[in-house]
């Protein structure tokens, strides 16, 4: 802008200038003219008493002069005396304008392009005395030669006017911008400039509100979906298509098992994260346009990855991913499958002898006297698979939490009691003594479920002892919790087993147990039961020395 | 006019963080074969190295044409030439993956292997490829110090290998083949780590432009 300024200025002052220096030739040139007519007048004037009283011999001692011609004309029209030419070779000068003015009024004037000399020549003619006439002429330059003498003069002050033009003109165009520069576009409305501006600055004023509204409402909008993002515990990315990451929340983080934070991942590739190959296919995948997913084992974590491709105009713009926890899902089927194959098995087992039993009675293969035998086989794996399938179902019933109990006040010592008193004979077969300690405590509780925990724990702890061994129960009540405490002096559980005897079918010793018997499923009732009872179970064993069984109960009034 | 340069540059990231998960792959799977670990399948190592082959060659070519066609300067000629010379690296702990997994079939004696410290040896070969991938990726100057001083570590089961193996074979009459094939995958997984410090270094040199052999060399920075 300013040099646009600037250059019009220029402009400006450059056209006034050559119409000005053209405007004043105009008016100089016919001043110079009459000027010089004036002075051929007075020429003529002082030169014609000088002739009058000489005659041609005055004339011939005049210094020669380029400038001025000077003729002498007798009153017949020969030329008597010329200043620049042969008199005598020159033809008749009667015919001439000025020379005929001259006899008839006495003097004469013209203008005239000369024969001899390439000029505009001006002619005055003065009647003398005798008659005679004495003609003066000098050359008037034409305008093209006169502007062409004062030419580089001209120049000069031409170009010093354009400097000055210059420089003037750099300077308002300076000082005409200087505002607009230093305009606060932050207050637009707060400016006092040219009135010109006004509109403008009023529409950057209202954009600028505009503007200031949209961000504070897109700050808005990312802080919501960064919060809502933040709190979620599926981990959510957001790529785009060249695979480098727009957003992230802390659970994609956390699931990918990247710790540590050291700076944004934002822009950052997303392999950075994690460059497994089942990974990096989704995101290919998603990113060619597929809604893709994979199970990904991540540290100890199982991870779903869902992978969708966004789209806009049908091309594929970016992917989101969505990381699932899956761990305990994956765990918890692994657990229900390994169910299902041990059920089936140990199902399996006592029917196998049942049919390989009644197979032989039916064949009548069997003699006589084994047929009883045979008889009591097939009767004992019946009654263990009655109580398989009724452990099962006890185990299911209360995983499934409908019971058809109702709690009530139970009095511990003498449901322990009853417990004891029921597993006695087996305690006498395995010569194993059982004691109740001092001790009693009530409990608002389901009678026939603890019933069941005890009589499961009491039974592990007679099958799983030393000849001559011991089991003691005990009952505290100590403040706000309960304990009841069941603890043998038997063979005890390895340490590294010792989380997994709640599960089911789970033998510490497998090869020992067709002997000991049971279904494996009694301490995973016993669990099921104390979580269905609201008690914790805890356990403490030594190898070789024993184990204490405990459940807790922490009363909450 | 750059964003092209720049979307070729992210692309040679990319790829060189595949081949570099490829061959931590290889080598995870080849070290499993080794020590008999179940579900381990020597054969996924020859085609994983294959592959690796492939893709060495498609980023050579690449890096190549980014050299000639974008004459890229400064920090973004470094990360491409320390690309060259990474590939290279990565592609022989390809192929030494694949040589232990064609060792495998001979090693017919798998108690062997749990007598020695091989188990160590692989178990620290495969953390120093992971280290110096993932120096890569995460371009951790911090990471390329700790896959460097892990070499000492391989180099020393090196020698308590070799050393367990002649006693094994002097004293016990262990069957000498095997224990000669198992001192060729002990030396695989030797110069398996100093590959993935050879690439440590060069991830180095890209981020930082002074490379551990430019003492000796000037002329590199």
């Amino acid at each position: 802008m300013t040099k646009r300024i600037f250059r019009t200025i220029l402009a400006t002052s450059f056209v006034v200038l050559l119409v000005g220096i053209a405007v004043i030739i105009g008016i100089l040139y016919p001043y110079f003219g009459g000027q010089l007519e004036k002075e051929l007048e007075n020429e003529a004037s002082y030169l014609s008493l000088s002739v009058e009283k000489d005659g041609v011999a005055a004339l011939e001692q005049l210094p020669h002069s380029s400038s001025t011609r000077i003729t002498l004309i007798a009153s017949d029209g020969a030329v008597l005396y010329d200043s620049q030419a042969d008199a005598a070779q020159m033809e008749n000068h009667a015919d001439r304008e000025e020379i005929r003015d001259a006899m008839e009024n006495g003097s004469g004037k013209a203008w005239r392009q000369s024969d001899t000399l390439d000029e505009q020549n001006i002619y005055y003619a003065l009647r003398l005395s005798n008659g005679n006439v004495l003609r003066i002429s000098s050359a008037q330059r034409s305008v093209v030669s006169l502007v062409l003498g004062v030419l580089q003069p001209l120049l000069w002050v031409a170009l010093l006017l354009i400097i000055l033009a210059a420089v003037f003109a750099s300077r308002a165009s300076k000082k005409i911008v200087a505002p607009l520069n230093s305009l606060d576009l932050e207050n637009p409305e707060k400016n006092d400039i040219y009135d010109e501006v006004a509109p403008l600055l009023t529409k950057i004023d209202r954009q600028q509100k505009t503007i200031r509204q949209q961000l504070a409402e897109a700050k808005h909008r990312q802080e919501e979906f960064s919060l809502i993002t933040s709190h979620m515990s599926e981990g959510l990315l957001v790529l785009d298509s060249r695979m480098d990451l727009l957003s992230y929340n802390e659970s994609a983080l956390r699931l990918l098992g990247v710790s540590e934070e050291k700076s944004s991942y934002v822009g950052k590739n997303i392999l950075v994260l994690n460059r497994n190959e089942a990974f990096r296919e989704v995101i290919e995948s998603s990113l060619a346009g597929h809604h893709s997913e994979t199970l990904l084992s991540l540290n100890d974590l199982s991870c779903q990855i869902i992978a969708n491709p966004v789209l806009t105009d049908g091309t594929v713009a970016g992917a989101v991913l969505l990381l699932v926890d899956v761990t305990e899902k994956t765990q918890r089927e692994a657990i229900r499958r390994e169910f299902t194959a041990n059920v089936s098995h140990e199902l399996k087992t006592p029917l196998t002898s049942i049919s390989g039993f009644a197979e032989l009675l039916q064949n009548g293969i069997a003699k006589p006297e084994d047929t009883k035998k045979f008889a009591g086989r097939i009767f004992d794996e019946a009654q263990r698979l009655i109580t398989l399938v009724s452990d099962i179902i006890k185990i299911s019933q209360i995983d499934e939490g409908h019971l058809p109990y109702t709690a009530e006040n139970v009095d511990l010592r003498s449901l322990i009691s009853g417990v004891l008193d029921r597993l006695r004979p087996a305690a006498e077969r395995a010569d194993i003594s059982l004691s109740l300690r001092e001790g009693n405590a009530s409990l608002e509780t389901v009678a026939p479920i603890l019933e069941e925990i005890l009589y499961n724990l009491v039974d592990n702890a007679i099958k799983y002892n030393k000849k001559g061994g011991k089991v003691a129960v005990s009952v505290e009540k100590d403040g706000r919790q309960t304990r009841i405490r069941v603890q043998d002096t038997g063979i005890g559980i390895p340490p590294a087993q010792q989380q997994r005897i709640f599960e089911r079918f789970y033998r510490v010793d497998k090869s020992h147990s067709k002997e000991i018997g049971g279904t494996g499923l009694g301490l995973s009732i016993v669990k099921h039961g104390a979580a269905y009872l609201g008690a914790q179970i805890l356990v403490e064993s030594t190898p070789g020395e024993g184990s204490t069984f405990t459940l807790v109960w922490d009363s909450t009034c | 006019m750059r964003t092209k340069f720049d979307e070729q540059l992210n692309q040679l990231h990319v790829d060189l963080i595949k081949m570099g998960s490829l061959c931590e792959e290889a080598i995870t799977l080849a070290a499993q074969a080794l020590l008999r670990e179940p579900g381990a399948d020597p054969q996924k190592v020859f085609s994983l190295e294959t592959e690796i082959d492939q893709l060495e060659w498609e980023i050579e070519s690449h890096c190549m044409r980014l050299l000639l066609r974008q004459q890229p300067m400064a920090r973004d000629l470094r990360s491409v030439s320390a690309a060259l010379k990474i590939i290279s690296d990565m592609e022989r702990i390809g192929d030494q993956a694949a040589d232990i997994a064609e060792l495998t079939p001979y090693i017919a004696d798998c108690a062997l292997q749990n007598k020695l410290h091989i188990k160590d040896m692989a178990k620290e070969a495969v953390s120093m490829v992971t280290g110096s991938v993932d120096a890569y990726v995460k371009e951790d100057l911090d990471l390329v110090q700790k896959v460097i001083d892990q070499d000492d570590t391989v180099d020393a089961l090196f020698n308590q290998v070799k050393t367990e193996l002649i006693e094994l074979v002097q004293e016990k009459g262990t069957d000498a083949q095997a224990a000669l094939d198992l001192l060729m995958a002990a030396k695989y997984f030797e110069r398996i780590g100093d590959h993935a410090v050879n690439v440590a270094e060069w991830v180095e040199y890209s981020l930082t432009g002074v490379h551990k052999s430019s003492e000796h060399h000037p002329a590199l920075c």
